[in-house]
């Protein structure tokens, strides 16, 4: 919304047309003459080659799957094979019109784009860069491995260190690229620019989208490429990264320096199916694929559509898309036409295609066109070609005989350490203290909204004990405020947005003010997109750079599903630890909005291994939590209630320090001492407890101790387990709905956990197994001080039972036995 | 005849917000619609439009501190 920017009637309500930008179909015409003098013939033999090389390996892979053996080498591979024979010329093609420092970001079907990326990044890079490469891999051990088993020099060598690197990962062997944690789906290299395949349709478009947008900002030149099927275009996340890239602000708002859009290319390998059904006629509703462009800007997205089936086609457009992108065009789009002349998977039977059709695309194979026109050409001849293929033949069988040789690619041992994978989880490192300072719009004093933090009192009661207003001492609001600015004045490679995060200073008001001296390259509003904030938010954190992003209401987390649970989480451990993913995912958990803006989702979060989730309530806990968060090298999930956002510091007669600290993650605190039940909260739910300690004192002579988890993962039980050893009792308290809820496995834990010193079960009290009602009705449904005592004075301590308080008279067992 | 600038309502829980910058000073000319003081509750920050063309007869409230809602902040009035 901003205001530069008018919304004017007058202009919109005249009459008119709209005219899209020409989509070209197979303009390439290029003379072969041409192509061979601008390539040389060696050059042009080594595209039959690299299109061989990734034929036979995907075809040694089809023979185990099919037969168990290739070449008579027996193996028994367990794991998947999308194979891309028929679309090698895609692969090639592309890889050819790329340079070593383009990032390729793949799909499940990505052995040959990886291959092809790989092979034409050793070409084009010199002996002393590859051995450089090789031995900053696993301290050189996967080289020594390639040398030892395979042998080879310079060149030969880095080739066979890529093809046994990815299939010792295949086979998910110890000294695979990934050291067996990404498999055939997740493979990656990135020093040869192939960044992560991924095994979910259309989950590198986001990803892609984000890294280009590192590379925008790092000006550090590199195009970035969303690989891609035609049946991911029926996906919703691949529409919002191609208009996240698309956004007009990069022209309209950001800076000369930044200015122009995002240097991505979005290649669909268009081979006709998703699976079984066909996109052209059955299930899309677009006749030719780069007709889409059109839909997104006016630029068409500089679609065009490609014979995949030449390399030199698809290379010739990949240049000329490379160029506007770095010009600043961007983004582009390629529906690049081939044909996948296996099956889907290896246990498809090509039910839903004809053998006709089968045989139309055979004349149109890659390799055979490719050989042909050389032959006719006169580049080589048929004797030639049948000693490169020899070639390639024995390449893949040493690298394969190689990789099923457990000597050779040893199986990830995780019986010797059965929590190997899980130390893989997580890098548990945080930056330094940022002291970089960032460039700013104006000073901070500057900003009015920021002014008025420092006015403010750090602790949230007057003399008397009563609470002061939220205009006059700093609000959880503000903490969060405090961290954010500290990390965004001093680290440059932090960048915040969302919906709303610029002028209106995001939903809920953290950000007011930062938009007054932070240049839009740092904060922007974003679509409302949430699978391409996370997704982009993933892929900016793969390529270098760190992210804060929001989703207005954790309700909205359902609609970034893949991205969370499947990208942020994953891609640390998937990458045996050598990625990175420093990204901080803020959601506020809604009131008085009903039942789709008034969620405690955190129990879905803490189920995904991967995510550290974090739930502060008070403005101190706040502050140093985020700051701990926005430290952090792994993806943290930062809840935050909306109810509590006014809420001033009540418990650190100190105050909120104005300076920087941090406050580790997954550390409890106990907010209040006591000794006959303790009761644990999480987020909102510290304040009720409170109140029922009060009246539970002075009505029940009952001292309840109470414990603020503030983190869900990591979560430390030690002061848990001290704290029941004294009071014999537990309650957890959570506003989540009870089924599934963090507080059950809390509880169940804590059984296990401190058993002995237990007087009664512990006893979990969430929200019910129902919508969350209208704002007048919430007080019977989010436990309340009521329902807190109910539960000590019956449960607990029946002697000293008074009258119900609560309304939660009900039977949990019936309940269940009626899904509730 | 004097036109007061109040403290506007900026929601139904709202109590008070904070003068956080004027725009004009005493004795300025302004004129109706003009932007004349910066207002700030917990959760956002927005500019005040002049009620009426005049003159800036007086502040009420210096920049920094609360006034409640309601409250006069500024007069305008003839020159």
């Amino acid at each position: 919304m901003p205001k530069e920017i008018l919304v004017d009637p007058d202009t919109l309500f005249q009459p008119g047309e709209l005219t899209f930008a020409t989509v070209r179909l197979h303009a390439y015409a290029t003379p072969f003459e041409d192509e061979l003098a601008a390539y040389g013939a060696d050059a042009l033999k080594d595209i039959l080659r690299h299109m061989l090389i990734i034929r036979e390996f995907e075809s040694m892979l089809g023979a185990f799957k099919a037969t168990g053996a290739y070449r008579e080498i027996p193996f028994n591979y367990k794991g998947p094979a999308h194979l891309s024979i028929g679309q090698e010329g895609a692969a090639v093609g592309a890889a050819l019109g790329l340079e070593p420092d383009d990032h390729i970001f793949g799909s499940h079907r990505s052995h040959g784009e990886f291959i092809a990326k790989g092979l034409a990044t050793i070409q084009k890079l010199d002996e002393a860069a590859l051995e450089a490469i090789m031995q900053g891999h696993m301290g050189g051990s996967l080289r020594d491995d390639v040398a030892k088993f395979i042998g080879g020099e310079g060149k030969q060598l880095a080739e066979n260190f890529l093809l046994f690197g990815l299939l010792a990962e295949i086979f998910m062997r110890a000294n695979g690229f990934n050291g067996g944690m990404g498999g055939s789906m997740h493979a990656f290299f990135p020093p040869f620019g192939a960044y992560p395949n991924n095994a979910i349709v259309g989950a590198s478009a986001g990803i892609a989208t984000g890294a280009a947008l590192r590379k925008k900002l790092r000006n550090e030149g590199g195009i970035c490429v969303a690989n891609a099927g035609d049946g991911s275009t029926g996906c919703g996340p691949v529409w919002e990264a191609m208009n996240f890239a698309s956004m007009a602000q990069f022209s309209t708002l950001w800076t000369d320096a930044r200015k122009g859009g995002l240097p991505v290319l979005f290649f669909f390998n268009n081979n006709f199916y998703a699976m079984g059904g066909q996109t052209i006629g059955e299930t899309m509703g677009w006749d030719r694929l780069s007709r889409i462009g059109a839909a997104v800007n006016s630029a068409s997205m500089h679609a065009e559509t490609v014979d995949g089936s030449n390399p030199l086609a698809v290379a010739d457009a990949v240049r000329r898309k490379r160029a506007l992108l770095l010009d600043g065009q961007g983004p582009a789009l390629l529906d690049v036409e081939c044909y996948r002349s296996t099956g889907h998977s290896t246990t498809d039977a090509n039910v839903y295609r004809s053998r006709d059709e089968l045989k139309l695309w055979e004349k149109r194979d890659p390799i055979l066109c490719f050989q042909g026109l050389l032959i006719e050409k006169g580049v080589m001849d048929e004797d030639e070609v049948a000693a490169m293929r020899e070639r390639v033949v024995a390449t893949i069988e040493a690298v394969t005989r190689a990789a099923v040789n457990p000597e050779a690619a040893p199986v990830v041992d995780v019986r010797s350490d059965p929590t190997l994978i899980g130390k893989l989880m997580f890098s548990n490192e945080e930056i330094p203290v940022p002291s970089t300072p960032a460039p700013l719009l104006q000073e901070v004093g500057k900003s009015a909204a920021l002014r008025q933090l420092g006015r403010k009192a750090r602790f949230g009661l007057n003399e008397s004990g009563e609470p002061l207003s939220g205009m006059r001492a700093i609000t959880l609001r503000d903490g969060l405020t405090e961290a954010t600015l500290h990390h965004m004045l001093n680290d440059p490679s932090l960048i915040a947005y969302g919906e709303e995060c610029r002028e209106w200073g995001g939903a809920f008001g953290v950000y007011r003010g930062l938009s007054d001296i932070l240049p839009y390259d740092r904060l922007f509003n974003s679509p409302i997109s949430e699978a391409a904030i996370v997704a982009t938010a993933v892929g900016y954190a793969l390529e270098g750079g760190r992210a804060l992003v929001e989703l207005m209401y954790g309700d909205f987390i359902g609609r970034a599903g893949d991205e969370i649970f499947n990208q942020m989480a994953k891609w640390r451990s998937m990458s045996n630890g050598i990625l990175k993913m420093p990204v901080v995912l803020r959601c506020s958990v809604g009131s008085k909005y009903g039942a789709q803006h008034s969620q405690d989702w955190t129990a879905l979060i803490a189920h995904i291994p991967g995510l550290k989730v974090v739930y502060p309530a008070t403005p101190y806990d706040a502050k140093g939590l985020l700051a701990s968060a926005l430290s952090s090298d792994d993806p943290v999930v930062f809840f935050e209630s909306q109810r509590l956002y006014d809420t001033v510091e009540q418990f650190r007669a100190e105050g909120v320090p104005a300076d920087y600290y941090r406050i580790p993650l997954g550390e409890p605190d106990v907010k209040r001492a006591g000794e006959d039940v303790t009761i644990l909260t999480i987020g909102p739910s510290l304040y009720p407890a409170l109140k029922a300690a009060d009246e539970m004192q002075e009505l029940h002579g009952l001292s309840a101790e109470i414990i603020d988890a503030r983190s869900l993962v990591p979560f430390n039980y030690d002061k848990v387990i001290e704290s029941v050893k004294k009071t014999g009792h537990l309650l957890i308290v959570s506003e989540a709905s009870e089924r599934g809820s963090f507080a059950m496995t809390l509880s169940s834990n804590m059984t296990r956990f401190a058993y002995e010193h237990l007087k009664a079960a512990p006893r979990v009290l969430g929200s019910p197994n129902w919508i969350v009602p209208g704002a007048e009705m919430e007080s019977t449904y989010f436990p309340q001080a009521g329902d807190i005592i109910d539960i000590v004075t019956s449960d607990f301590y029946p002697a000293r039972k008074a009258n119900r308080r609560g309304i939660r008279d009900w039977d949990d067992i019936e309940l269940a036995r009626n899904s509730l | 005849m004097t036109t007061p600038i109040l403290m506007p309502q900026l929601g139904n829980e709202i109590t008070e917000a904070e003068v956080t910058e004027w725009l004009k000073a005493e004795g300025d000319e302004v004129t109706e619609g003009d932007l004349i003081v910066v207002i700030t509750t917990t959760k956002m920050s927005l500019e005040i439009e002049a009620p009426a063309t005049g003159v800036l007869k007086s502040i009420d409230v210096p920049e920094g501190e609360l006034a409640e809602v309601g409250a006069t902040l500024a007069t305008i009035g003839q020159p």
